[in-house]
C-alpha cells in the first residue's frame, strides 16, 4: 500500500482525514443512487461495494481524530448500502414511477414553503430574535391569503392580506420578545397557538369551517416557453408556480442584503453583539422589530403558497402541519446562511417528495423518508457534519443601559 | 498641551434609586492632554463617562464642548460631537473582520446600496498608518490578540472623528508589554492634539501616563491634581479616604512538605483543544506559588482540573499525600482543597441565596448544618454570623441575598467559606479581580495570614502586580506549558517577556 501511496494523487489527498470523511459521505450517497434511475444498477453488489468504500473512508477519518465527520461518513455508507440494496430488490417499473424528472418539480413544490420559512427565520434570528412562531405566521398567511384572494377576487390581494396578517402576528412576537423581553421560546410557542386560534375561529365564522368557494383566484404557474418541452428539464422546471421562482429570488436577495449591504452588516451586528451595535448609534430595537416583522411577512408568503399556490385555493384547519418547524430546522441545518438553508430546504423537500411516491412499492420506506428531515436536523444539531453556530446573541433580549 | 478647554462638565449630578452616583462632579479636559479619572469601583467613574457618552442623562449639571453647551440624547449624538469611547470590554464582534467592526454603523457605500468592503479596508489602512496602530483590516477579530483588538477599538473611535477619547480601564486585559505599547499609542495621540480621558484604578500607570488626575470617591470629586507632586500614597489616600497599605508586608516563607503535586498534567478544553500540556509543579505547606500568564493560556483549565471540575486527559494530581485519579469536585474538597473560583458571581456564589446558605454550600449535609437528612437553618445562620464578623463582610447579615452585596464583600463571603473548612491546599483564582483598593488590601493580607497557618496556596492571577507582591515562587504559563520559574525577586519585565512566549526555559 505504501508504494501505491507514493505516487497516486487521489490517495495522497485521501490521507487528509477531512477529505477522506467528506469523500466517505459523498460515496455513501452514491451507494444509494447507483441503484436508482437513471443509473439503475440491478445487482446489489454495486451499492454494497460503494457503501463499504464509504464506511472504510469514514472509519479511517474517525480513527485519525475526526470523530464526528468520520462516524458520519461511516453511517452514511451503511445507510447507503441498506437503501441501495432495497432499491435493487424492487422492480424497475416501480423505480421509474418514483424517480422521474417530475420528482425534481415535486421537490421544488414541497421545498418552497420551507424556503420562505427558513429565509424568514434567518432574518429574525440574524437580528437576534428566535422565531419559533414561524409556524403560526405561516398559518396566518395560509388562511388570510385564501381569504384575501376570495374577497378581493385576486391572488395578489390574497398575498398582500397574507403578508399583512403574518406581519401583524410577528409584531406581537416582536413586542413580547423585544419590548417586554419575554422568553422568546415561550413567546413564539404562544404565538403559534394564537395563530391556531385566530385562523380556526375565523375559518369557522367566515367559511363555516369548510366552505371555501371553488374557483378562488390562485397564484399562477409560470410556463416557460420552449424550455417546457425539453426532455428532463421541461418536466422539472417548465411549469412551476410563480412563488417557487420568487422563493429562489428571495434566497439570493436575502444573501445579498445580509452580506453585501450596510443594513445587513447592522442586522448581523445586532444578532451577534447588540451592545456593540448600540454604542455606534445603531438602533437595535428598530432593527429587531423590522427583522421580526419582515420575518412574519415572508413566512406568511410561504403559508399563502400552501393555500392559494400549489394548494389550488383550498384551506384546511392547521394547514401548515409543522412546516414552520421544518423550515426552522432547515435554517439551523443551513447554519443560519441563506444558501445553506436553501440547500437544506431542497433536501427536505426532496425527501417529502420521495415519501409521497414511495408508497407505490413500500409503505414503510415512505414513512422513513418522511422522518428524514427530522433525523438530518438532529444530526446537524449534534454537530456531525460541521458544527452549527447560531448568532451569538440569538434569543437574548437586549436591554439598553 | 495647551490651556484650551475642549470639554467641561459642570456640577453633574446623577441619581439612581437609592444612590447618588454622581454628586456635583465637575471635570475639565484640555486639548492634547491625558486626563486620568481615578477612583474605586462604585466611585462614579463609569456613570460620569456614560453621561459624557450620551448613555445617561444627568439630573443636574451642564456639558460644554469647546465652550458651547451640548446635550446628548444618545451615543450617536456624542459620537457626532467627537467623543469616542473604548470600552473595557471592547464592543467588537468576534465573527466579523477588523474593517467591518470599525465601519459598523457608518459604512462606506458604493453603487448606492452596496457595502464598500474594499473602501472600508482602504480607510482602515490609512487610519492605521496615520496613527501608527498596526492592524490587518481583513483579519477576524476572533483571530487577533487582545492588544490588537484594543487597537481596533481605538481605530473605531478615530474613524468616527473622535477628538476626545475615553479609555475605560484599558490596561486591565493587557500584558505589561502590551500596556507599554498602549502608552506609546496614547502619547502619540496626545501629540496629535487628541484629548484622552484615562479611566483607571491602578496608581502606577496613572502616574506614568496622565498629565492631570481627577479623583472620585463615592460619587464626589475629591480633587484634580497635576501629575507633578502626586505620589501613589497621596492618590490612594484620596481614593479610599484613609491611608492604605500598598505593599504587602510578609516575612520570607517557611515552606514545609509539598501538599499539592501536579505531575505531567494534560487537559483539554470544551472544544477539544489541549490547553494544559504537560504541566508539573508542587506547592508546599506555608508558601504561595503564583501562576502568571496572559488570559487564555490554560489557567482556567488547570484550575478546573485540580478542582475536579474538568476531566484530566493524563497526568496525576497528589493532594496532601493522596493521589487522586479522576476525582470529583466533592472528593477533591474532602481531600483538603479550598477553591476560590475565578468568577465569584457565576461559580463562587449562588446570588439568589442568602449569605448563610452560600456559606453552607459545601457542608449543608453534615453536622452541625444538618442531621438525619434535616437542615437546621438556625445553625447555618449562627455559623454565617461568626464568619461575617471574622471576615468583615459589610452591607448585609446572614439572611441578606448574596447578590445584594458589593463585589468585595461577595468575595469575602467566598473566601470565608473556603477558609472556614480548614483546607490544606487553597487555590485562589483571580481573588481580587474587579475589587477596589480597600478590599484588595484585606484579601491580600488574609492570604498571607493563611500562608502562615501552613496552608499551601496556589495563586492564579492575570494581575502581574498581585503575583509579584504575594508569591514566594512564580511560575509562568504560556500556551499550556510552564515556561519559567522564578523566586519572588524577579523583575516584571522578565516575566512579561515569558508571558508572551518570548523565552522558553525548562521549568
Amino acid at each position: 500500500m505504501s508504494t501505491f501511496a507514493l505516487d497516486n494523487p487521489v490517495w495522497n489527498r485521501l490521507r487528509d482525514p477531512r477529505t477522506a470523511g467528506i469523500a466517505g459521505i459523498v460515496l455513501g450517497v452514491v451507494a444509494c443512487f447507483v441503484a436508482l434511475p437513471p443509473i439503475t444498477a440491478r445487482s446489489p453488489l454495486y451499492p454494497v461495494l460503494v457503501g463499504i468504500a464509504a464506511a472504510i473512508l469514514g472509519l479511517s477519518a474517525a480513527l485519525r481524530g475526526l470523530r464526528r465527520l468520520g462516524w458520519g461518513a461511516f453511517a452514511a455508507g451503511l445507510i447507503g448500502i441498506v437503501l441501495g440494496v432495497l432499491a435493487t430488490r424492487s422492480s424497475e417499473g416501480n423505480l421509474s414511477i418514483v424517480f422521474t424528472a417530475s420528482l425534481i418539480a415535486s421537490m421544488f413544490v414541497f421545498s418552497t414553503p420551507l424556503v420562505f420559512g427558513s429565509m424568514a427565520g434567518i432574518f429574525s434570528e440574524r437580528s437576534g430574535v428566535v422565531n419559533i412562531g414561524l409556524e403560526g405566521m405561516m398559518l396566518m398567511g395560509a388562511f388570510w391569503g385564501v381569504y384575501g384572494a376570495d374577497k378581493g377576487k385576486s391572488w395578489a390581494v390574497g398575498i398582500l392580506v397574507a403578508m399583512l396578517a403574518g406581519g401583524l402576528l410577528a409584531l406581537v412576537h416582536a413586542y413580547f420578545a423585544i419590548h417586554l423581553r419575554a422568553d422568546q421560546i415561550v413567546g413564539g410557542t404562544a404565538v403559534n397557538f394564537l395563530a391556531l386560534g385566530i385562523t380556526g375561529y375565523f375559518f369557522f365564522q367566515l367559511y363555516n369551517g369548510q366552505d371555501i368557494p371553488i374557483g378562488v383566484s390562485t397564484i399562477p404557474d409560470v410556463h416557460l416557453p420552449y424550455i417546457r418541452h425539453w426532455k428532463y428539464i421541461g418536466p422539472a422546471i417548465g411549469s412551476l408556480n410563480l412563488l417557487v421562482w420568487v422563493s429562489f429570488a428571495l434566497v439570493i436577495v436575502t444573501w445579498f442584503v445580509l452580506f453585501k449591504t450596510p443594513i445587513g452588516l447592522r442586522i448581523r451586528a445586532c444578532g451577534e453583539h447588540p451592545r456593540a451595535a448600540d454604542t455606534v448609534g445603531i438602533n437595535v430595537y428598530a432593527i429587531r422589530y423590522g427583522c421580526v416583522v419582515l420575518s412574519g411577512m415572508l413566512a406568511a408568503l410561504g403559508g399563502a403558497y400552501l393555500s392559494i399556490g400549489f394548494g389550488g385555493g383550498a384551506y384546511t384547519d392547521n394547514m401548515t402541519a409543522g412546516r414552520g418547524f421544518i423550515a426552522l430546522a432547515a435554517m439551523i441545518f443551513g447554519n443560519w446562511r441563506p444558501f445553506g438553508a436553501f440547500g437544506a430546504a431542497l433536501l427536505f423537500g426532496f425527501s417529502t417528495a420521495l415519501a409521497y411516491r414511495l408508497p407505490a412499492y413500500s409503505g414503510s420506506a415512505a414513512t422513513l423518508f418522511q422522518a428524514l428531515p427530522y433525523v438530518l436536523t438532529l444530526i446537524a444539531v449534534a454537530g456531525v457534519v460541521g458544527r452549527t453556530v447560531p448568532p451569538a446573541a440569538d434569543g437574548k433580549p437586549y436591554k439598553k443601559q | 498641551m495647551t490651556d484650551e478647554l475642549v470639554l467641561e462638565m459642570r456640577g453633574i449630578t446623577k441619581k439612581f434609586p437609592g444612590i447618588v452616583a454622581n454628586d456635583d462632579v465637575s471635570l475639565d479636559v484640555r486639548k492634547g492632554e491625558v486626563h486620568a479619572l481615578l477612583g474605586e469601583n462604585g466611585a462614579g467613574k463609569s456613570t460620569l463617562m456614560n453621561i459624557l457618552y450620551g448613555l445617561y442623562k444627568p439630573d443636574e449639571g451642564q456639558l460644554l464642548l469647546q465652550g458651547k453647551p451640548a446635550v446628548f440624547g444618545s451615543a450617536k449624538d456624542a459620537i457626532q460631537a467627537g467623543i469616542g469611547m473604548v470600552h473595557q470590554h471592547f464592543m467588537l464582534i468576534p465573527v466579523m473582520t477588523v474593517a467591518e467592526n470599525i465601519v459598523l454603523g457608518n459604512e462606506p457605500v458604493r453603487d448606492g446600496v452596496l457595502l464598500d468592503e474594499r473602501g472600508a479596508e482602504e480607510r482602515v489602512r490609512e487610519l492605521s498608518k496615520q496613527y501608527g496602530l498596526a492592524v490587518d483590516p481583513t483579519a477576524l477579530i476572533a483571530d487577533i490578540t487582545v492588544g490588537q483588538q484594543q487597537r481596533v477599538a481605538i481605530l473605531k473611535a478615530l474613524y468616527r472623528g473622535a477628538e476626545i477619547l475615553i479609555l475605560d480601564e484599558p490596561t486591565a486585559v493587557l500584558t505589561p508589554q502590551e500596556a507599554t505599547e498602549l502608552f506609546g499609542i496614547v502619547r502619540s495621540l496626545r501629540a496629535d492634539g487628541k484629548s484622552i480621558i484615562f479611566i483607571s484604578h491602578k496608581l502606577n500607570e496613572v502616574l506614568e501616563i496622565a498629565d492631570r488626575i481627577t479623583v472620585l470617591r463615592r460619587g464626589k470629586k475629591v480633587a484634580t491634581v497635576s501629575r507633578e507632586g502626586a505620589t501613589e500614597e497621596s492618590l490612594a489616600r484620596a481614593m479610599v479616604g484613609r491611608d492604605v497599605l500598598l505593599r504587602v508586608d510578609k516575612p520570607p516563607a517557611e515552606a514545609g512538605e509539598p501538599l499539592l503535586q501536579v505531575d505531567d498534567l494534560h487537559v483539554f478544553d470544551d472544544r477539544g483543544i489541549e490547553k494544559v500540556r504537560g504541566v508539573s509543579f508542587a506547592v508546599r505547606a506555608g508558601e504561595i506559588v503564583g501562576i502568571a500568564g496572559v488570559d487564555g493560556n490554560g489557567q482556567s483549565e488547570l484550575i478546573d482540573a485540580i478542582a475536579g471540575l474538568r476531566k484530566i486527559e493524563s497526568g496525576t494530581i497528589e493532594l496532601a499525600g493522596r493521589t487522586l485519579e479522576h476525582a470529583t469536585a466533592r472528593e477533591m474538597l474532602d481531600a483538603g482543597l479550598g477553591h476560590i473560583p475565578e468568577d465569584r458571581q457565576v461559580r463562587g456564589l449562588v446570588l439568589e441565596f442568602t449569605i448563610a446558605e452560600n456559606i453552607a454550600l459545601h457542608d449543608y449535609a453534615e453536622p452541625p448544618d444538618a442531621k438525619w437528612g434535616w437542615l437546621f437553618p438556625k445553625k447555618l445562620v449562627e455559623r454565617a454570623r461568626t464568619l461575617i464578623r471574622e471576615f468583615d463582610v459589610r452591607g448585609g447579615g446572614p439572611l441578606s441575598r448574596a447578590g445584594t452585596l458589593s463585589g468585595g464583600n461577595q468575595q469575602k463571603v467566598v473566601v470565608a467559606r473556603e477558609i472556614a473548612r480548614d483546607p490544606r491546599v487553597l487555590i485562589a483564582a483571580q481573588p481580587t479581580r474587579g475589587l477596589d483598593v480597600g478590599a484588595i488590601e484585606f484579601l491580600h493580607r488574609r492570604l498571607v495570614d493563611e500562608r502562615a497557618e501552613g496552608r499551601a496556596i496556589l495563586l492564579v492571577s492575570l494581575e502581574l502586580d498581585e503575583i509579584l507582591s504575594l508569591s514566594d515562587r512564580i511560575l509562568v504559563l504560556y500556551e499550556g506549558e510552564l515556561v519559567g520559574e522564578h523566586g519572588a525577586d524577579v523583575s516584571e519585565e522578565e516575566i512579561g517577556l515569558e508571558m508572551l512566549g518570548g523565552r522558553r526555559t525548562a521549568a
